[in-house]
């Protein structure tokens, strides 16, 4: 994969671009400002990048407006975003323009190398891939607890895991079921809800989080 | 105003009131004509003479001029709905010294008698309320005190021409007797404008009390920034920097073990990254009761808008504009939304709240309601007082209304620059 790495800190971005070649993928390009970060996405059309928030000039939210701004040039362009705190308000932002490939994810996710190339891989294919400290705050906001009040303790949770982004095999290796029980809950889970089941992995997953965002 | 039955009731009143602020207003006028009279009967020859009347007058009009302000401002309190404050300096507590001495604030003293005396002669000399009063003895007379005077006088007239046989002498009379009984129910209200126009504070109180409000102000953001700054010591000292501690040993351990114990030490590794993982999350949380990154990154309005989305609360928020403010003071209009809506939860048991941010022409202003049950209030010691105190540095007031029962609607207004 051609991945572009967007961070301005030297260590972290070294760091990153060391453990993604270690894993068999090539970066193309590295940026360390908000604008160089719009123009290494726009040229490099990169398979996926990974982008810090907070970057120079401004030391504001200039990775998210770069993202943003690529992203609706290039609808679907797969990023990954990375921060050292998540807020529910960037999940939406991302997630607005309904497309997949989106990833949000706190900085200390790379510490687990194996989940962390696993979550850039499902982003560089469509999927979306979300940190569960962004989940775990979604599903605890005021009108969540209002609409989730009737799951199952165990139907929450596989909600908790299909909204971060896996498949119905991933969220059963994690809770130790099979796979056909997991499509069990999903099924009853989607009718208490009222959401439409999809086949697609992806936008399922879009479907909870827009169901979740709701105000 | 208390409303007056009948007419001559309304000027039976009127005429008793326009005697009281007559006599009131005329008392240092009465004690210069004394001194004037004195004067003339030592011989007004002779200049020596005038310095008793000249004592005098200075005496009395230093003396009554306090009495007689405090008495309008109890006429105009009792007959009209205006009370005006007095402003007057309050004296501090005196104190005693270990030496057995009294400390007043401007001297030592041997009793707590002599201490309060002296502190009490010295206020009084101090207090920018002086010039205001004299001001207010020397206007009184001719612009109150004339007009309230006509009553009696007409009434005065109205008996002396009366009482004359000539014919013109009785018709002046008769003209005294009607500009008295009609002037009666007017001839006393000037005194509630000019008392609310001379009597209010000067610019001299003003900036008096304005420096005490902001000396015990200062006293009190001193003291809220080391606890806060103490509070962050601890939980970097207990928190942070004990795991950092904690995990250079597990490395150093598993250091030694990488050749003789493999296994052992691959699971102290992973106890490291975890530790490491942990001590990022409170370093994170610390972070965000200094200064929120959301804060810094979008801004107020953004900031509020996320504080919302994690709140437990269904909170909607309407912001008409993106506000620009300086940054202490977002971060304190920040942090007490945050605790407005802790209250919420917490104290209120609400489960919706609505946030508008607007600003008009002289600030911003925040309004939180919710649909909790109510019975908030500033009590020392308490999260809204010490918000309130934080408003307070940056001039900005809190309003709270909330009766037993709820809702609960907290209004905060914060003065600033448009930039």
């Amino acid at each position: 994969m051609r991945i572009v790495v967007a961070e301005d800190l030297y260590l972290l971005r070294d760091g990153m671009v060391r453990l993604i070649e270690a894993c068999g993928h090539q970066v193309v390009a590295t940026a360390t400002t908000g604008p160089e970060t719009l123009d290494a996405l726009l040229t490099w059309r990169p398979d996926v990048s990974i982008v810090d928030v907070r970057m120079p000039p401004t030391q504001s939210d200039e990775g998210l407006r770069a993202a943003l701004a690529a992203r609706a040039e290039l609808p679907g362009l797969p990023v990954l975003i990375l921060s050292q705190h998540v807020e529910q308000l960037y999940a939406r932002e991302l997630l607005a323009d309904g497309g997949g490939g989106i990833g949000y994810f706190l900085k200390e996710s790379v510490f687990d190398a194996d989940q962390f190339i696993d979550a850039v891989e499902r982003v560089a294919g469509g999927g979306t891939a979300m940190d569960p400290a962004v989940i775990a705050k979604l599903l605890s906001s005021g009108s969540s607890n209002r609409r989730l009040g009737g799951l199952t303790e165990r139907e929450h949770a596989v909600l908790a895991l299909m909204a971060q982004g896996l498949s119905n095999r991933a969220i059963g290796e994690r809770l130790f079921l099979s796979e056909s029980a997991i499509s069990k809950y999903t099924t009853s889970m989607f009718g208490k809800l009222g959401i439409v089941d999809d086949d697609n992995n992806n936008r399922r997953v879009l479907a909870v989080l827009t169901y979740l965002n709701e105000p | 105003m208390r409303q007056l039955g009948s007419w001559p009731a309304r000027a039976g009143v009127g005429f008793v009131r326009a005697c009281v602020v007559a006599a009131v207003s005329m008392l240092v006028p009465a004690v210069w004509a004394a001194a004037v009279a004195l004067g003339i009967w030592w011989g007004a020859g002779n200049p020596w003479s005038w310095v008793a009347p000249f004592v005098l007058v200075a005496v009395g009009t230093l003396a009554l001029s306090r009495p007689v302000c405090r008495m309008f401002r109890f006429l105009v309190a009792r007959w009209t709905a205006t009370v005006i404050p007095a402003g007057y300096r309050k004296a501090p507590p005196v104190t005693q010294l270990s030496t057995g001495y009294w400390w007043n604030g401007f001297s030592y003293e041997r009793s707590s008698r002599d201490a309060r005396m002296d502190q009490g002669w010295r206020i009084r000399w101090s207090d920018p309320a002086n010039w205001r009063d004299l001001r207010f003895t020397a206007i009184a007379p001719i612009t109150v005190g004339v007009i309230a005077a006509v009553p009696p006088a007409g009434l005065a007239g109205a008996v002396i021409g009366l009482s004359q046989p000539a014919l013109p002498a009785r018709a002046l009379g008769l003209l005294g007797l009607v500009v008295a009984v009609a002037g009666a129910p007017y001839a006393w209200r000037s005194v509630e404008p000019v008392t609310a126009r001379f009597l209010r504070a000067s610019p001299a109180m003003v900036l008096a009390d304005r420096v005490e409000e902001l000396t015990a102000q200062r006293a009190d953001t001193t003291v809220a920034q080391a606890a806060e700054i103490r509070r962050i010591e601890r939980d970097l000292h207990d928190g942070a920097q004990a795991r950092l501690v904690g995990l250079g040993l597990s490395l150093a351990t598993a250091e030694k073990l990488m050749e003789t114990d493999p296994e052992q030490a691959r699971a102290l590794m992973r106890e490291a990254r975890s530790g490491a993982a942990t001590s990022l999350t409170e370093l994170r949380e610390l972070v965000k009761g200094i200064n929120p990154p959301v804060l810094t990154e979008r801004g107020l309005v953004d900031a509020v808008r996320a504080l919302a989305l994690d709140s437990p609360l269904e909170a909607a928020v309407s912001a008409d504009v993106q506000l620009h403010l300086d940054p202490p003071i977002e971060s304190a209009v920040y942090f007490g939304i945050a605790e407005v809506l802790t209250n919420a939860v917490k104290h209120a048991r609400a489960t919706r709240a609505r946030i508008s941010l607007t600003r008009d022409d002289t600030g911003i202003v925040v309004d939180v309601e919710d649909n909790g049950r109510g019975g908030a209030g500033l009590r020392t010691g308490g999260g809204l007082a010490g918000l309130r105190r934080r408003l307070a540095v940056f001039d900005g007031i809190l309003e709270i209304t909330s009766p037993v029962g709820g809702p609960t609607r907290v209004r905060m207004m914060v003065p600033c620059e448009s930039l």
